[in-house]
């Protein structure tokens, strides 16, 4: 019995302790990982609307240069010379992915493509962060859709090489990127006339 | 003379044997998941390692701090809670101030729970053992798993990608080997480093 009461106890008390611990932790933490977030958030937009910044003036540079427009719950961010970003978001192989947009003026070219959040696996998946991936989506015209196809075999203007190794994160990335500038895309429209 | 007498201390069999006669990886074949699973770039397998030794080093202190307080029953619970709690406080942190290693490693910091050289190592050692014995053997079993972790991701990186550490090494008209990049390499790669080490030292299974 009372090594019963002794068991309990001991780990009554190294749980709460540990807890404490981890709280506090947190509450240390967690206003940092926000800033870290609003910050990763508008520095993607900024990438993808290809205007200049350095590390510290983040936050001057995209309320200077950048106009945010709600639509039905969408957020734009429009720049001075008219490109349209909006913030994409939808499965990926492990976890969600966020990404960011812009689209040139006649919405219908894409500035380029930033990644904001992935979960993919490390060392493949995770490569659709990389620049060579994402720098082939500059310049390519999103009608009909795009497509990313087998590595090596992109012709069309609207054609992507996949990553070799990544098939399933490319395809995934594929339907995300379609998926949502179905979704946004007749808002953007609408609100232009 | 004094290289035998340094032989026969606890503290160089403790090191020893963390880093070759009972390596975690190929003697006690412990580990393997994130072994296979985050050895195929350099960069990965280095945030991968120093993660894993902190919650072995710490994980060693609290509980051959305790190892006379901690009920034998509940011991088992008593490792998890507390490798639990250093996976989360090393999650947080490197959230908070490494986002960019906080990424790139994203589900597998959580899997430093799961990787039984913590588990096996407080089981076998830290609840039995003094502190600084306990942190010789998690600072040598760390540093195991790091250089196996490392000299595997060197390998699968230079053939998978052509590079190391995200520098190119080799030469323009060398193709990558995709497969090195993916599961199959790991487990090829690996079995060869388990192949040729316990050839080395000997061991029977």
């Amino acid at each position: 019995m009372k090594d019963k009461i002794r068991m309990i106890l001991f780990i009554l008390i190294l749980g709460s302790l540990l807890t404490s611990v981890l709280l506090f932790v947190d509450s240390y933490a967690s206003p940092i990982i926000k800033r870290n977030n609003i910050l990763k958030i508008k520095k993607s937009i900024l990438t993808a609307l290809e205007i200049p910044y350095n590390s510290k003036d983040i936050t001057d540079v995209f309320s200077n240069n950048i106009k945010i427009v709600n639509k039905k719950n969408k957020t734009f961010y429009i720049s001075k010379t008219g490109d349209v970003s909006f913030k994409m978001s939808g499965p990926g192989v492990w976890g969600p992915i966020e990404s960011a947009i812009a689209l040139k003026p006649d919405l219908k070219t894409i500035k380029s493509i930033t990644i904001i959040h992935q979960e993919e696996t490390p060392g493949l998946g995770s490569r659709i962060t990389g620049k060579k991936f994402l720098d082939e989506f500059k310049n390519k015209v999103i009608t009909p859709e795009i497509r990313i196809v087998r590595a090596g075999q992109a012709k069309g203007n609207n054609e992507v090489d996949a990553i070799t190794g990544a098939t399933l994160s490319s395809k995934a990335f594929e339907a995300l990127i379609n998926n949502q500038i179905k979704l946004y895309l007749p808002l953007i429209k609408g609100g232009k006339k | 003379m004094i290289f035998t007498k340094l032989k026969s201390t606890e503290e160089f069999k403790t090191v020893a044997n963390g880093l070759w006669r009972d390596h975690p990886i190929f003697s006690m074949v412990l580990g393997i998941c994130t072994a296979l699973a985050v050895s195929n770039k350099v960069d990965n397998a280095i945030a991968m390692s120093a993660g894993t030794t902190f919650v072995l080093v710490a994980t060693a202190v609290i509980i051959s701090l305790l190892r006379k307080l901690i009920p034998t029953r509940v011991r088992i619970i008593t490792f998890m809670i507390v490798i639990a709690s250093f996976v989360i406080i090393v999650d947080k942190v490197l959230e908070a101030f490494f986002p960019g290693i906080s990424e790139a490693l994203g589900p597998y910091i959580g899997l430093i729970i799961t990787n039984c050289i913590i588990m096996g190592r407080a089981e076998a050692f830290y609840i039995q053992n003094n502190v600084h014995l306990s942190i010789l053997d998690a600072l040598a079993n760390g540093l195991g798993y790091t250089y196996t972790l490392v000299s595997i991701a060197i390998i699968r990186e230079a053939l998978g990608f052509g590079t190391i550490l995200g520098i190119r090494v080799m030469p323009a008209w060398w193709t990558n080997w995709v497969i090195m990049a993916m599961a199959p390499g790991a487990f090829f790669i690996l079995s060869v480093f388990i192949w040729l080490s316990r050839t080395l030292a000997k061991i029977e299974t």
